[in-house]
């Protein structure tokens, strides 16, 4: 697919097929992850790769918007390391990480949705504790993939009002 | 997936213009990004004049790439537009990282030059620009007709990567 077709049609896609993704499209995913700009170039970002069913079921008992990772075929979480990032551009950077994610995926066919952790605090607490999360690196956010089993034409979000010319 | 892996930041450009309907573009693939229950608080301010690239350079050291840069687009956030409060931050970085990525699809190059979270630089923006005072900049996106070709980097780092847990 087309980058301008991969970002134009992206959804938030939360109803998979048993179909699970091959590692491999896994890896392309990480990779275009890594691939996002950061502040200074100090990539700050980790990544948790998640398809243990037991686990995934865990996050919805303490994130309430999450109930799609029941039948996701993984998640990723996406982290920042805080000594390598100590200013708040981490969390530029791993958002940035975090949508190229999603416009990959897009362009490899699969389905995903991005669920907010950061800032909030029980999310953040309960992302640490159940992946074992050291001190220093904070949870962004946890992107659900899979096959979707649901097609969702792209959106018209093109708002002339929100731009403004050489001064506000 | 090329586009993904082939973005680079470009520096140095040629001083040629991007045409209107191209900028339109970019701007529909920025405002094409998630955003948290949908809350889409961006705005958008597309600076051509070169006095305020300067204006802009004087503020933000890092965007001296702006003096032969065809357009300065600074991606901001209204945070009185969320639903759902903390993640405009979030949001507008998305909707910048579709601008970039279209910007490297289409053949012209960028770089993203960080504005929040330092104060004075939001302070100093939003006075040049006459934001409303609750409007917060999160970027200076310095945007031209390349003139230096990056190849692809490979930052993929195994050890980034952990499964299951930690």
């Amino acid at each position: 697919m087309e980058a301008i077709e991969a970002i134009m049609s992206r959804r938030s896609i939360r109803k998979y097929s048993d179909k699970k993704i091959p590692e491999e499209i896994i890896t392309k995913l990480l990779k275009a992850a890594m691939n996002a700009p950061s502040a200074h170039n100090r990539q700050p970002w980790h990544f948790i790769v998640v398809d243990d069913r037991e686990t995934l079921n865990k996050v919805p008992e303490y994130h309430q918007y999450s109930k799609m990772l029941e039948n996701a075929s993984h998640a990723i979480v996406v982290l920042g390391d805080n000594e390598v990032q100590t200013s708040d551009f981490w969390i530029h950077d791993c958002s940035a990480a975090t949508e190229n994610i999603l416009i990959a995926a897009n362009a490899l066919g699969l389905g995903a949705v991005w669920l907010g952790v950061h800032p909030h605090e029980t999310l953040i607490e309960g992302t640490k504790k159940l992946f074992n999360i050291p001190a220093h690196v904070t949870p962004l956010g946890i992107i659900s993939l899979g096959y979707p089993e649901e097609t969702r034409p792209p959106r018209e979000n093109y708002n002339p009002e929100r731009i403004h010319r050489n001064k506000w | 997936m090329k586009t993904i892996l082939g973005r680079r930041s470009i520096r140095k450009f040629t001083g040629e213009t991007i045409p209107d309907e191209d900028v339109k573009k970019l701007l529909e693939a920025a405002m094409a990004a998630p955003s948290a229950c949908n809350q889409q608080p961006w705005h958008f301010v597309v600076v051509r004049d070169k006095k305020t690239h300067g204006a802009i350079m004087d503020i933000q050291p890092y965007t001296k790439m702006l003096e032969k840069s065809s357009v300065a687009i600074l991606v901001c956030a209204d945070p009185d537009l969320q639903t759902c409060p903390g993640f405009w931050v979030q949001d507008t970085s998305a909707a910048t990282e579709n601008l970039l990525l279209a910007v490297h699809a289409m053949g012209y190059g960028a770089t993203w030059c960080g504005i929040y979270p330092n104060d004075e630089k939001v302070w100093q923006i939003r006075e040049l620009l006459g934001l409303p005072k609750q409007v917060m900049p999160l970027n200076v996106i310095a945007i031209g007709v390349p003139d230096e070709e990056k190849p692809p980097s490979d930052r993929y780092k195994e050890e980034r990567i952990h499964h299951e847990k930690w």
